[in-house]
């Protein structure tokens, strides 16, 4: 026997239906009429944009750089919709819990969104009497949203952004007399190591990784940055780091005499 | 009464030719029942963000299919070919520019079509499967975003793409095997334009359209769900008052006279 809920739920079903036949308005021209006019502002909102983008710099420029899988100059921005994901991998900071950002967190959204019909069983449709699915939906709407706008606000991925700074961290430092030190920092901020590390201020803290402001403090030496940067796993075991022998030995020195110089800001 | 010549003229070159069709294929009747079926007299605005997320994707449908003729799918030609659409092919810009800003359009329509729904609680019986299949359309959606991304073959595509494809390769399971299909190899590798490509508009296109066929099917079939604060909705046990707070009337969509809600008012 279907349960009393299930008996509710056919009745107002069978009541819409009889509703809908005796007092409905026919779909043309009444929806259609709405339907067509909020099609042509979507349409209007489209090209619109597109007039504007072509035409202005607000929306951005036309092109980026050609694609150069040999650069290390990576600058991993998706598109916008994405930045609610993008972001959410800072959460998740310790190198085990990396898999809930990237698989755990969106899989879990998608299986409860699936599901949603078949937890949220009552028949209830007003707003009021449904306390429990608005405030899930409003914290989830906030939530995406302030994911959204941190990722969008996010600045540690633009390696171009990062290489101006690099005047302001020589002087800062005191190492703007050294060349190889100048040209490490350099290298430093297009390789893409603020997109893990923090530097004065500037970069992100994601998988664990040190805020590399004072490096050189630590005494560790040149021979040793390199050897890390090599492979990082030999120095510090564990360390999720990826290699950075693809820039070459002389680039490598580079980067480590900027690492050795940085003894944290003098002022 | 003989009908007018002007009469028998129309019959001839309009009717004829319908019933002609209906005949062998039924299909008159059907578009018929399409048009002019009911709908909850309440409906409102919010209703027709179905129908602009489908013309956004009929927008992507077609753009996609004008820059399909100018694009080239490989890493040695596609930056060039799109700065060729940009530049040199006649309104090219705005074909490349509705496509790109569409994108953005469609994702952000199909969210708050979901909303929408949430709002409505439209997704509870006997709608639910409907509810299942735009989840499936956002998620699809979305990954028509993703493939879509890297044809620029810019900077920002390629290593978004990058990582994107090294986070589905930490996927348990699954995740490595698809991310060697995806890049071809242990590296991402110059396949992976056209693979993406062919994703991009053969693959990811003919489930989203299989699953939109689908989506308005049900919608035809179960109907629309009036505003759940609407005291005329339909299916609402009239004898039961409206929840306090939605007392006044609100005008739907479909607006009805004067003198026909008083005469509702005496039958109820």
């Amino acid at each position: 026997m279907a349960g009393k809920l299930e008996q509710e739920k056919r009745a107002e079903f069978k009541r819409y239906k009889a509703d809908v036949k005796k007092e409905g308005k026919p779909f043309f021209p009444y929806a259609v009429f709405h339907d067509t006019i909020m099609s042509l502002v979507v349409v209007g909102v489209i090209i619109g944009l597109a007039v504007i983008w072509k035409n202005t710099d607000i929306l951005g420029p036309l092109y980026q750089a050609k694609a150069d899988p040999g650069t290390t100059n990576f600058v991993p921005r998706p598109d916008w919709f994405f930045y609610f994901l993008f972001y959410l991998l800072r959460v998740f900071k310790w190198p085990e819990t990396v898999v809930l950002g990237t698989v755990g967190v969106p899989t879990l959204c998608i299986v409860l969104l699936i599901g949603l019909p078949f937890f949220d069983r009552r028949p209830e449709r007003t707003v009021l009497r449904r306390p429990v699915a608005m405030v899930a939906a409003i914290l989830v709407v906030i939530s995406m949203g302030v994911l959204t706008w941190k990722g969008a606000t996010a600045k540690e991925a633009l390696g171009s952004e990062t290489v101006s700074l690099v005047p302001t961290w020589a002087a800062k430092q005191g190492f703007a007399g050294d060349p190889v030190a100048v040209a490490g920092a350099t290298l430093f901020a297009q390789s893409g190591c603020l997109n893990c590390h923090s530097y004065l201020g500037t970069g992100s803290h994601n998988l664990g990784a040190p805020d590399l402001s004072a490096e050189g403090s630590k005494g560790r030496g040149i021979a040793w940055q390199i050897a890390h940067l090599t492979n990082p796993s030999s120095k510090t075991p564990g360390s999720p780091m990826p290699s950075f022998a693809a820039l070459g030995v002389e680039n490598l020195t580079k980067i480590a005499t900027f690492l050795e110089a940085s003894k944290g800001p003098k002022s | 009464m003989a009908k007018s010549t002007r009469r028998t003229q129309l019959d001839n070159a309009v009717l004829t030719p319908l019933d002609w069709f209906e005949e062998r294929t039924g299909l008159v009747g059907g578009v018929k029942y399409l048009l002019f079926r009911n709908v909850p007299r309440d409906t409102n605005w919010m209703q027709t963000l179905g129908a602009a997320t489908l013309t956004a994707f009929l927008v992507q449908a077609t753009t996609g299919v004008f820059l399909a003729m100018y694009y080239k799918p490989d890493p040695n030609s596609a930056y060039e070919s799109i700065q060729n659409i940009t530049n040199h092919v006649t309104l090219g810009w705005l074909v490349r520019g509705m496509h790109k800003w569409g994108a953005s359009l469609f994702i952000i329509l199909m969210f708050l079509h979901m909303a929408r729904t949430f709002l409505f609680g439209a997704y509870k019986y006997p709608r639910e499967l409907n509810w299942i299949i735009g989840v499936l359309l956002l998620v699809t959606g979305m990954a028509e975003g993703f493939t879509g991304y890297l044809l620029p073959w810019d900077q920002t595509a390629y290593w978004a793409t990058v990582v994107g494809i090294n986070i589905n390769a930490t996927a348990p399971i699954a995740g490595p095997f698809i991310a060697q299909f995806l890049q071809g190899g242990s590296q991402i590798g110059p396949d992976v334009l056209a693979k993406f490509y062919s994703l991009h508009m053969l693959v990811i296109p003919g489930a989203i359209m299989a699953m939109i066929v689908l989506h308005m099917y049900l919608v035809i079939r179960l109907g629309v769900t009036s505003p759940p604060w609407s005291p005329v909705a339909a299916g609402r046990k009239r004898d039961v008052e409206a929840p306090a707070g939605f007392g006044e009337y609100r005008e739907g969509l479909i607006r009805e006279h004067a003198e026909e809600r008083e005469h509702a008012g005496e039958e109820a």
